[in-house]
């Protein structure tokens, strides 16, 4: 796709912006619509049209293809980790009050690193789906 | 009154022309045959579809389908169709009867049960009075936070979204075991390390 | 710690599926972590079965939110009975599964393959043990993504094909599950089960509470593979890898009849599924056909696998009958029947296992002879295949006595005479098995066949000698079974 001049520049413009806007949808969450689902299909929307134009390889390198299948288990793994914390802190399992002495605070930080781990799987396994496919399509053309 | 009243009119009106729309989007998808023009439609279906849900104001769940439904869904199909074929194949007549009637028992039943189901938006309803209040009136206080949906999925049913998230993981899984990692080979040679699903195999 | 058990019922397993999913490079190690993590689940849920066994129940509160509000975890004798059925099959199927699945899986994908064993169990537990209708649907779909993928690693190129079916069926299944819990909110504004069942009854006359019900009903029997919607099964059970077959079959369909159990029992109750809406005149002949006709088919099946998955059709017809017969007998015998057919099926199953560990395959060409050079694994095949039939002392027999008393009860003495006929059927497609391994010459007749290593052995004849135990010592599973069907119903019964 070198050709699309207006594309690339285009997109070199939109993509960083794309990236903030769903770090926003993650972070403020708790004040509008939004919340970790929504930003880590927005962050991964972004390494997919970088990898449209610019090729599989060049956006693999940015994010291989090994850190978001880790990353896609590590998401999972700390919103699991908050409910142990908040078992071994006396409370009942993701009872996120116990985490900090005022319960309303404990509630909020809870429901914030939780978001992120939900972001994190979200943006990882998304990512990981695109590589599965896209992968295999970039192998056949290889073969032919 | 009187403006109470065209404002209902004119949700009505909307919802008419967007429920019309999605029909016939959802004729196009079943009779068309080019599976990329399927493709495109599906993504069109879940534009429409979230619209419907802000004027349901369900503005959260408006923002993962449209980025759920026409964005990843959509190039995951393309990347299928890269993949397999662009042309539906048709097998014998192209109708299963069965199905067609299946379908039409569905929507019978579906229609069915709307009969004795509240009003949109009735302040009585059930769904209003029985566990609402408290997670509009106290969830500021317990939770301290503003957006209520918030709140619930991530507190309140707090468990329901972790599962939900291991629905997601799974289904990254189950993509691995079946399709491999997707690494794109490199000149050198690949190592065990850069595959977790040994796509390197190939 | 003790008070967080149901909690971790859960949340053991739900740990492991990711932290071995990042082991790739370590498959024996990923598999020492699913077999201590399934161990760990069977001491949990042990404990909880202790702790409920006196007909009490034990209420947990997620997040610390009261119902509901929040998620309630609720356990009693009728969902420790399906742990406990889910717990026992995992923590025996794991010694096995090392070898067996070193033999039947790429090696770079065992970490994968057993992330999603732990993703379908977790699921399972979870559907098992909440008390909460959406949470259901949420660990239905985990355990059912996870299952697809599963089946799709079996070594045959139809296995994906096959896992493609149970997900377009399987999908349908959860869609009307979701439906039909829609409705439920509509109409009553809660999704916990049992404020769902204390808030019914004023809304229970209208009609989207009757769809609710049809919804739900034809969705889980999708799940549950009633007859004629088991069209998934037999193929999704042939071409899957052994120990995803034995697994399964042992828990995936209890657990749907679980579900099906507690949403007819506790939810809507006694009087209005049986009574208002006459299920049981739905349920009968469904249960009737699914006995007779894929017990029939199964005698026409020349592969072992295929044979023993048209059987598992079957054996549902009969947790179905038991249901339909609308008595605490029948209710009792059914659940007893989850927990017998459970560990014959899985014996059965590991012995189907070991054969294809040696041969490659288990047509019947295949197997001809293995009664000679595999004797430990033909013997445990056909002492479980007895308790299949339901000979006395085995555990089948136990099920099947019950299951006729209950019909006799209820005065069908028509509805007798099939099951000893169906008996019958069940002794024919077993007798065809057991005269090609031991009454035909193997075709390869110099080649070396060993019988199977102890590491697939050795969990075979614990299940084959659990057959019997079970089978000689029923008091403990009658009892629990009774246990439960109160539970279920509601009220003390009069045995």
């Amino acid at each position: 796709m070198n050709q699309y001049i207006v594309l690339r520049v285009v997109s070199r413009l939109l993509i960083p912006v794309i990236l903030i806007f769903a770090l926003y949808v993650q972070f403020h969450g708790e004040y509008s619509p939004g919340g970790g689902f929504q930003a880590g299909i927005m962050f991964t929307a972004a390494f997919v049209v970088y990898s449209l134009l610019f090729g599989l390889e060049e956006v693999q390198r940015a994010f291989p293809p090994v850190a978001a299948h880790v990353l896609s288990a590590g998401g999972a793994l700390l919103y699991i980790a908050v409910g142990y914390a908040t078992m071994l802190l006396g409370g009942n399992f993701l009872e996120y009050k116990v985490l900090l002495p005022n319960d309303q605070a404990g509630e909020t930080f809870g429901i914030i690193v939780i978001e992120l781990g939900v972001g994190i799987t979200v943006a990882a396994v998304a990512l990981s789906l695109y590589y599965s496919f896209a992968g295999r399509f970039v192998d056949r053309e290889a073969g032919d | 009154m009187a403006v109470g009243r065209r404002r209902w009119v004119i949700e009505a009106l909307i919802d008419i022309v967007l429920l019309t729309l999605l029909a016939t989007v959802g004729i196009g998808i079943v009779v068309i045959r080019n599976l990329l023009a399927v493709t495109m439609l599906s993504g069109i279906y879940s534009l429409i579809v979230a619209v419907l849900f802000v004027l349901m104001d369900a503005v959260d769940v408006a923002l993962t389908e449209a980025a759920v439904g026409a964005g990843i869904m959509v190039i995951l199909m393309l990347g299928t169709i890269a993949l397999t074929t662009r042309e539906e194949r048709v097998h014998g007549t192209g109708h299963n009867l069965l199905a067609f009637v299946v379908v039409l028992i569905t929507g019978a039943a579906l229609i069915y049960a709307t009969l004795d189901m509240p009003g949109f938006g009735d302040p009585e309803a059930p769904a209003h009075t029985h566990l609402s209040p408290r997670f509009t009136q106290d969830s500021p206080e317990e939770i301290g936070i503003p957006n209520m949906v918030t709140s619930v999925l991530a507190s309140y049913r707090g468990i329901d979204t972790l599962g939900e998230v291991i629905v997601i993981f799974a289904a990254a899984v189950g993509v691995l075991l079946v399709l491999g990692g997707g690494a794109v080979r490199r000149r050198r040679p690949p190592t065990d390390a850069d595959d977790p699903a040994g796509e390197g195999r190939r | 710690m003790f008070e967080q058990l149901p909690a971790l019922q859960v949340a053991i397993t739900l740990t492991a599926a990711p932290l071995v999913m990042l082991l790739w490079k370590a498959p024996r190690l990923a598999w020492a972590i699913t077999l201590a993590s399934c161990w760990a689940s069977l001491a949990v849920t042990l404990a909880l079965f202790g702790a409920v066994a006196d007909g009490g129940s034990w209420s947990y509160e997620m997040g610390g939110w009261a119902p509901p509000w929040g998620i309630e975890y609720r356990v009693d004798a009728a969902n420790a009975w399906i742990l406990l059925i889910i717990g026992l099959v995992s923590a025996i199927v794991m010694p096995y599964a090392r070898e067996s699945v070193e033999r039947e899986i790429a090696r770079d994908k065992i970490a994968l393959f057993y992330s999603a064993f732990l993703l379908a169990n977790a699921g399972l537990i979870g559907i098992a043990i909440t008390g909460d209708a959406f949470n259901i649907f949420v660990f239905f779909e985990i355990s059912a993504l996870a299952s697809y993928a599963l089946i799709a690693m079996g070594s045959d190129r139809r296995a994906v094909l096959s896992a493609y079916q149970y997900l377009v069926m399987g999908t349908v299944g959860t869609t009307f599950l979701l439906i039909g819990i829609g409705f439920l909110y509509i109409m009553t504004g809660t999704l916990n089960l049992y404020d769902l069942a204390a808030r019914l009854p004023e809304v229970s006359d209208t009609n989207t509470v009757r769809a609710a019900f049809a919804f739900l009903v034809v969705g889980i029997s999708l799940k549950l593979a009633l007859f004629p919607l088991h069209l998934w099964l037999p193929n999704a059970y042939s071409y899957a890898p052994s120990m995803v077959t034995v697994f399964l079959s042992a828990t995936a369909t209890k657990v749907a009849i679980y579900v099906l159990l507690r949403f007819i029992y506790s939810v809507f109750g006694f009087e209005f599924s049986f009574e208002e809406l006459s299920m049981q005149w739905v349920l009968m002949p469904l249960a009737l056909l699914g006995i007779v006709i894929p017990s029939v088919a199964a005698v026409f099946q020349d592969d072992v696998k295929r044979l023993l998955a048209y059987s598992s059709v079957a054996q549902v017809g009969y947790m179905i009958l038991g249901v339909s017969l609308a008595s605490a007998l029948g209710l009792m015998a059914s659940i007893l029947h989850l927990f017998n057919h459970a560990i014959t099926k899985a014996a059965l199953f590991m012995a189907v296992g070991c054969l294809v560990y040696r041969l490659g395959g288990v047509s019947l060409r295949r197997i001809a002879g293995a009664g000679q050079r595999m004797p430990w694994t033909m013997a445990a095949f056909v002492i479980a295949g007895l308790s299949l039939i339901g000979v006395p002392l085995t555990a089948g027999f136990v099920t099947k006595w019950h299951l006729l008393q209950a019909t006799l009860e209820a005065g069908y003495w028509p509805v007798a005479l099939l099951l000893l006929g169906s008996s019958l059927l069940a002794a024919m497609y077993i007798w065809k098995v057991v005269e090609a391994a031991y009454f035909r010459e193997p075709e390869d007749a110099g080649a070396d066949v060993r019988e199977a290593p102890l590491a697939l052995l050795v969990p075979t004849w614990a299940l084959t000698l659990a057959t019997l135990v079970f089978g000689i010592w029923a008091a403990f599973s009658v009892g629990a079974a009774r246990t439960a069907a109160e539970v279920l119903l509601g009220r003390g019964v009069a045995w």
